[in-house]
């Protein structure tokens, strides 16, 4: 399956020219958002939750992977060993089907299948430019594309997470995925607590595409695509007019 | 989803007036900011929204949803004044926000020497990596 490799591609096509400049407007919103959370106005997993929110809707083949890999240890197996041959039972043939469907075709083919224990935490970036499991998972996140994730995810990954939202006691390892030009990425998280006796189904609702990519843990009555609950602020403010 | 654009209809009920006086600190970005029409000609990059906007956007949806400190249909009244005034000549979305920051910073949420200061930490930060 695999084909000639040509150092200076790392992948199907040359990276996609990306804005290597940091502007007043990137620095100015991240500025903004930071104070907001620090203020306790939101925390950074509602912003990653309203970020996700926007984007996706409804589970994706992955999530389907994920579930039925819980329910079934036989499958869970298979989806570590071979990632590629567990994703056909989700509708997903690397090997013959056009990737996606959409955007760019390519020749990458090879899905490896990150298995998360309670003391390991996966996550998936593609340093060099985006390489990114579409047929799986859709088109990637705007902010997996930025060099600000791409630099400084593999420097301080802890870090990194915690903006997310996700803090990670320190005696979880993190190990962070490279994408490239044949193999990529997902993650299998844990299954979490609370979700005993859950349908395959039930469990794929709450795998969002954040907990593939490894910046977010599923939780139980989290959903990509449910809608968000309004509750009294913390510290609400009081208008004058 | 564009939570904001489904409200916009009667979002100002008159009711209070937007305090157009000018921020220096954002009369500084206004002025020198690149914005991403043009650096993404420069750079030859097709994507015709900024990486942040996105962030932009769930940060207004939280600041209404979660906090009930800026609610949604406050914020698009004040960034249709300020749109239509004082940022009139800045696109979007740089110029949703430039109002974001303006309608944050007039009503205390954050403090206009604090924000600069967090802006001078976040790009020592960036250019770090």
């Amino acid at each position: 399956m695999a084909k000639k490799h040509t150092e200076d591609e790392h992948g199907h096509r040359p990276p996609a020219p990306m804005v290597d400049e940091i502007s007043d407007f990137e620095v100015l919103e991240m500025a903004v958002r930071e104070l907001a959370i620090e203020k306790g106005l939101f925390s950074a997993d509602d912003h990653r939750r309203w970020t996700e929110y926007v984007h996706t809707l409804g589970p994706l083949p992955a999530a389907r992977l994920v579930a039925k890999a819980w329910v079934n240890p036989a499958y869970k197996k298979m989806a570590v060993t071979d990632g590629v041959k567990a994703s056909l039972e989700v509708g997903v043939d690397w090997i013959n089907d056009m990737p996606t469907h959409f955007g760019t075709p390519s020749d990458y083919c090879n899905l490896r299948v990150l298995e998360d224990t309670p003391k390991l935490k996966h996550v998936v970036v593609c340093t060099l430019c985006s390489c990114y499991p579409r047929p799986i998972l859709g088109q990637s996140p705007e902010w997996y594309r930025t060099p600000n994730y791409r630099r400084r995810l593999v420097r301080w990954p802890r870090q990194v997470l915690a903006e997310f939202g996700l803090q990670l006691p320190p005696d979880v390892e993190i190990r962070v995925a490279d994408s490239n030009q044949k193999t990529r990425y997902i993650v299998l998280p844990v299954r979490p607590a609370g979700t005993e006796g859950w349908t395959e189904e039930q469990l794929a609702e709450i795998v969002t595409r954040d907990c593939l990519i490894g910046v977010a843990v599923p939780k139980p009555g989290v959903k990509a695509n449910a809608k968000r609950p309004v509750h009294p602020a913390v510290h609400p403010v009081h208008h004058d007019h | 989803m564009n939570a904001s654009s489904k409200n916009d209809t009667g979002a100002d009920s008159g009711e209070h007036e937007t305090n157009l006086a000018t921020i220096p600190l954002l009369e500084t970005i206004r002025r020198r900011g690149r914005v991403w029409r043009d650096l993404a000609s420069q750079y030859g990059v097709t994507n015709p929204d900024p990486p942040w906007k996105v962030n932009l956007e769930a940060t207004c949806d939280a600041l209404s949803a979660e906090a009930c400190a800026l609610p949604l249909l406050e914020r698009r009244s004040e960034e249709d004044e300020l749109s239509a005034s004082l940022y009139a000549n800045v696109p979007f979305p740089e110029r949703q926000l430039l109002a974001l920051a303006h309608s944050m910073i007039k009503r205390g949420l954050v403090d206009e020497k604090e924000l600069a200061s967090r802006m001078k930490q976040v790009h020592d930060r960036l250019i770090s990596a």
